[in-house]
């Protein structure tokens, strides 16, 4: 008996494929020849409409790039105009953006655990991490007034002052623990490992040539962290979690130890807050804001690796061109690479361990 | 960083802090490039469209090791030289320029729609971008 070359569709509608993507693989018998990513169903033309909208009828926008993780993209721009404006924001402020994307970053790490154990066929630590994201949401919504479309930060600081300060200090102390539960039932489960450990090998040269950034990178031993560079995150104490097994094994435990290192971070933020006099702040005036002509650029350390954004301006109150790069983007671009040779089963433990989400990629 | 023996050998480009510009031979100036410096991830391309019928390509490099950044800046008409021979994550971002911009990057063999439907007309994010597709509800003159 031969086996004849299969094509199958996995997605777009696929549940594992967190959103609209569409993987083109091409099958021997169970071992996958090709992979060809089909992406754009989710495009919604973020960088054209930037041309049309002057920065502040873009900044609710940028929440939508991420969905999980809005606050990093707000940052984005706000920094980009504050550069752009020459102001220093003030350090309370600073405070509170590390506080907000921090926690945020937690609320998506976890949502990616919850997704990951899902995909591989677990259901109960999905409802496991929505309650403790649950958590994170609530103070989010008392803050923002929203629980996942923030538009909290603005040019030159944030909308109003941080408040109801002993929900994040309940959120710290109780979520060590809840991480300590899912070790117990994830990290040296058996079947989690069999499925895991040795799957998905991303080299460190294959790795910074397809530009992975992020939890992705550091789980195959590089070490690149831009918030040890960044201007926000100075006279914060926190390493980076390096890993050097490679596999998806070793991405998920990255980006449990990175919340473990990310609750680190709240702390030392809570103690400084908690001390500090009332939001004293200089908002830069949004209506006919022009940004002098010239070039921008900002990058931030976002859950799903590097992002960052890219302004051209032309002195007018529109930028003239606007780029994001996000870090799925080149994960997505990466499954043509790691997919093959693997087998089909695998392929699901392999696409979700990279954490891709689609709006990211599709801007 | 020393840039002596680049400025020598290709004596066509401008050094401008931490952007290069050059003129031509942009396969060549990235092979020497990370043959020569430490540089070795593309973090992205980015492009953007001059209203002169030309694109400036700016090719952002990153050193891991030195944690440095570099640009390397082409303007280019319809055209340019595809990396992805070097780096493979250029793949995924020459595509998104073929898309978007119209850029035809020569070597690459994969280039097609990536975001907009294969038979959408024009490239969107060039100025003289006109959207008149008929075929769109919204540009149904017929309609009331």
């Amino acid at each position: 008996m031969t086996t004849t070359r299969l094509k199958l569709n996995l997605g777009p509608q696929h549940p594992s494929t967190h959103g609209v993507l569409r993987l083109l693989l091409e099958l021997e018998g169970e071992k996958i020849l090709s992979c060809e990513p089909d992406i754009g169903y989710l495009h919604r033309g973020m960088e054209k409409m930037a041309e049309k909208l002057s920065y502040i009828q873009y900044l609710p926008l940028v929440d939508r790039i991420d969905y999980l993780a809005g606050f990093f993209y707000s940052e984005l721009l706000c920094r980009i105009v504050e550069s752009a404006c020459g102001i220093e924001i003030p350090d309370k402020v600073k405070v509170i953006r590390v506080l907000m994307l921090e926690l945020n970053r937690i609320a998506s790490h976890l949502l990616w655990v919850g997704a990951f154990l899902m995909d591989l066929g677990a259901t109960s630590p999905y409802f496991y991490v929505f309650r403790e994201r649950e958590m994170i949401l609530r103070y989010f919504e008392k803050i923002t007034g929203q629980r996942m479309m923030y538009n909290y930060f603005i040019f030159g600081g944030v909308r109003k002052d941080i408040e109801f300060l002993e929900d994040v200090e309940e959120i710290i102390s109780v979520l060590p623990s809840k991480i300590d539960d899912y070790e117990k039932i994830i990290t040296d489960n058996p079947i989690f490992i069999r499925r895991t450990e040795n799957k998905g090998i991303l080299s460190p040269d294959t790795a910074v040539n397809f530009a992975i950034t992020g939890v992705n990178l550091r789980a195959s031993g590089v070490d690149y962290d831009c918030r040890h560079t960044d201007e926000l995150y100075r006279g914060f104490d926190f390493k980076s979690i390096i890993l050097d097994g490679k596999d998806a094994w070793s991405r998920y435990k990255a980006r449990i130890l990175e919340m473990r290192e990310s609750i680190n971070i709240i702390k030392q933020a809570l103690d400084y807050l908690k001390k500090s006099n009332p939001l004293e702040q200089r908002l830069i005036p949004p209506i006919n804001l022009k940004l002098p002509e010239g070039d921008y650029y900002a990058e931030i350390e976002a859950p799903r690796g590097l992002a960052s954004c890219y302004v051209r301006s032309d002195g007018e109150d529109k930028p003239y061109r606007l780029k994001w790069r996000t870090g799925s983007y080149y994960s997505v671009n990466l499954l043509r690479r790691i997919l093959k040779g693997e087998y089909l089963n695998d392929a699901i433990a392999i696409a979700g361990s990279l954490d891709i989400i689609l709006p990211e990629v599709d801007k | 960083m020393n840039w002596h023996e680049f400025v020598r050998i290709f004596d066509d480009c401008e050094l401008a802090g931490d952007k290069i510009i050059v003129k031509s031979r942009l396969h060549d100036v990235i092979e020497f490039v990370i043959k020569n410096y430490p540089y070795n991830m593309l973090k992205e391309i980015i492009a953007v469209d001059n209203k002169d019928n030309t694109t400036e390509l700016i090719y952002h490099m990153y050193s891991v090791d030195d944690e440095e950044d570099l640009y390397i800046s082409i303007t280019v008409q319809g055209e340019a030289e595809s990396i992805v021979d070097i780096f493979e994550s250029a793949t995924a971002d020459e595509r998104e320029i073929y898309d978007l911009f119209g850029i035809n990057f020569i070597g690459h063999e994969d280039l097609k729609r990536l975001y907009m439907p294969e038979d959408w007309k024009g490239f969107p994010l060039r100025k003289d971008y006109v959207q008149d597709d008929t075929r769109l509800a919204w540009n149904d003159n017929n309609e009331a």
